[in-house]
């Protein structure tokens, strides 16, 4: 008798987990846009490797300046494959890390304008990061 | 311009990007079913203790415990284990001294997470192919008796702290990835390791060696484990876990665990990391000083949450509750093994390859089995912490059947629960990313 109970109470339990689950679902999915990646300005884009450019692609403004950066530990999100800019104005050199699976490494140059693309193939939370500064600019989720 | 210059590398010491945030419904469902199972557990569950750590096992042939026990292959193992020591502390020296050098994955990753898998499998594997051990049993003041006995007091407190300096490494100090840091804790580790060894016999290995603690404490969940009369045996895991010894720090051994881990995926929140940067400044060694509190903070949180819920019951005199806490104990290694896992899963199976392809210069490429799934991943995270919380409940449950005065035996295990459905919804909110 107190088996069943158990079991009865368990699935109780489970169908209003399942319940809350589809609503929380529903409510939440609020798509993987990119935010302030909305201007992928093709005027100065980087002729570097990719042949076909994805539709879509994150664009990331990165400002150095006295050893201030802007922006830093934003939140971005992307797609798997998805074509990542990162454009720089700098007043020094640094290190650009990408840690992603496998990493990028981009030398900064004291220069305004340079851009910086990559893809990134395996799913998962990239940082992107200077190395001098050691400061994280950006965390890209990448689904 | 695109360089291949020395990667330096971040997250973990290990660089490469870390796993997806496990999405809303997933962690939803978690935390409805850990609720569901411990209210099942305190209202409906068994009134008798069934489980005991004196109940032999199912021994398996014969056979098995005298190859396993012969010295020809406890030699081999631990030679062999030698052996890659000295291949890792060369590739270390003389391998590229940059985040491409293999000691990184070795350390990170099996030291860390392999180790916990192997002594969950198979059972404390470090006792038998710990380098240290074997040097030790090479020299000849291991054929004499050790000059002195270990205290007993100090308990597992040496193991702990060792614990705490490599969580440390891996998670407050400048930088992770620093193959010289690495190089100066190791040396250090097989220095004072060694040099208690030369003290205290291996006792000091079984109290002291942080992987040796952390490998005992894993294999306390294995279902493979030795009958009194030293057979090997196949039994149940909740009759195993109370056999971990409750010695001084032994909460603490859990609690640095546990406590690092839950660290680990906070300090990933942007929240987190845009206080150290805005307050790096104002404080001497800076971030380095910040982390630290944060990591002693989360330990502290877990040691003090647990030794307090621990006690709270009726009906005991003063001496029992004080040692309450250390009888419990037990019942948190599978909720640290479920997070672990849940953490550290991607780690070990595609930093793991990494390592190995590092270590032996392999033309291969790492399979990112997991990281390509995120799916799956998220629902073997789910399933690690849920099923590890469960185990938890149950043994907590079991115990306090044991060590409570009739009367006392459903409120006084009520704040144990309390405190257990916190750590797992906690983690879960970790794991979800915040």
């Amino acid at each position: 008798v107190t088996t069943l109970k158990i079991i009865q109470t368990l699935t109780a339990f489970t169908a209003a987990a399942l319940i809350t689950a589809g609503c929380g679902g529903s409510t939440s999915s609020d798509s993987a846009s990119t935010p302030s990646a909305s201007a992928p300005a093709s005027t100065d884009a980087p002729q570097m490797s990719d042949q076909q450019n994805p539709p879509t692609r994150l664009v990331i403004d990165v400002t150095i300046k006295g050893g201030e950066v802007t922006p830093t530990n934003a939140q971005y999100q992307s797609a798997a494959k998805e074509l990542i800019v990162v454009r720089i104005n700098s007043d020094v050199a640094d290190q650009l890390h990408v840690h992603s699976n496998p990493e990028h490494t981009f030398n900064v140059e004291p220069k305004s304008g340079q851009s910086f693309q990559f893809t990134v193939d395996v799913p998962g939370k990239v940082d992107i990061e200077l190395h001098q500064l050691n400061k994280t600019i950006a965390t890209v989720t990448v689904q | 311009v695109i360089g291949d210059r020395p990667t330096a590398v971040l997250a973990h010491g290990l660089g490469g990007s870390s796993d997806l945030p496990i999405p809303y419904t997933y962690a939803l469902i978690g935390a409805a079913w850990a609720l569901t199972f411990t209210f099942a557990v305190v209202a409906l569950a068994w009134r008798r203790p069934r489980f005991d750590a004196a109940k032999p096992g199912r021994p398996l042939p014969a056979r098995i415990t005298t190859i396993v026990d012969a010295p020809a292959t406890r030699w081999t193992a631990a030679l062999v284990t030698l052996l890659l020591a000295a291949w890792v502390a060369v590739a270390a020296v003389i391998g590229p001294q940059d985040g491409s050098n293999p000691l990184l994955g070795v350390f990170y990753v099996f030291l860390w997470v392999g180790l916990v898998a192997l002594s969950l499998a198979v059972g404390p594997v470090w006792r038998a192919i710990s380098p240290v051990r074997t040097l030790y049993r090479l020299t000849p003041p291991s054929r004499r008796d050790a000059p002195s006995a270990y205290p007993p007091a100090w308990g597992y407190w040496p193991a702990a702290l060792g614990l705490f300096a490599f969580v440390w490494l891996e998670l407050a100090s400048a930088d992770p990835g620093s193959l010289a840091a690495v190089k100066i804790w190791l040396l250090l580790y097989l220095g004072v390791t060694l040099a208690g060894t030369l003290v205290f016999g291996t006792r000091w290995c079984a109290r002291a060696d942080p992987f040796e603690v952390y490998g005992v404490v894993a294999s306390r969940l294995s279902p493979l484990r030795r009958n009194v009369d030293g057979r090997i045996a196949i039994g149940n895991p909740f009759d195993h876990l109370p056999s971990m010894p409750v010695r001084p720090g032994t909460v603490t051994v859990l609690a640095v665990l546990l406590g690092s881990t839950a660290f680990d995926s906070f300090s990933a929140m942007p929240q987190w990391r845009n206080f150290v940067d805005a307050h790096a400044d104002s404080v001497p060694l800076g971030a380095v000083a910040i982390r630290t509190v944060g990591l002693l903070v989360f330990i502290a949180v877990v040691a003090t949450t647990f030794s307090l819920a621990a006690r709270a019951t009726g009906g005991v005199d003063r001496r029992t509750r004080r040692e309450l806490p250390g009888r419990m104990a037990h019942s948190l290694i599978p909720i640290v093994i479920g997070y672990v896992f849940a953490h550290y899963l991607t780690y070990l199976v595609e930093r793991g390859q990494q390592t190995v392809i590092q270590l032996f210069g392999l033309h291969a490429e790492v399979g990112y089995v997991l990281s390509t799934h995120p799916t799956v991943l998220a629902t073997l995270k789910v399933c690690f912490v849920v099923a590890g919380h469960i185990a938890g409940v149950v043994a907590a449950h079991d115990r306090a059947l044991h060590l409570l005065p009739r009367g006392h035996q459903v409120t006084g295990q009520l704040a144990m629960m309390f405190v257990m459905v916190g750590y797992t919804f906690t983690g879960l909110y970790l794991l979800f990313g915040g």
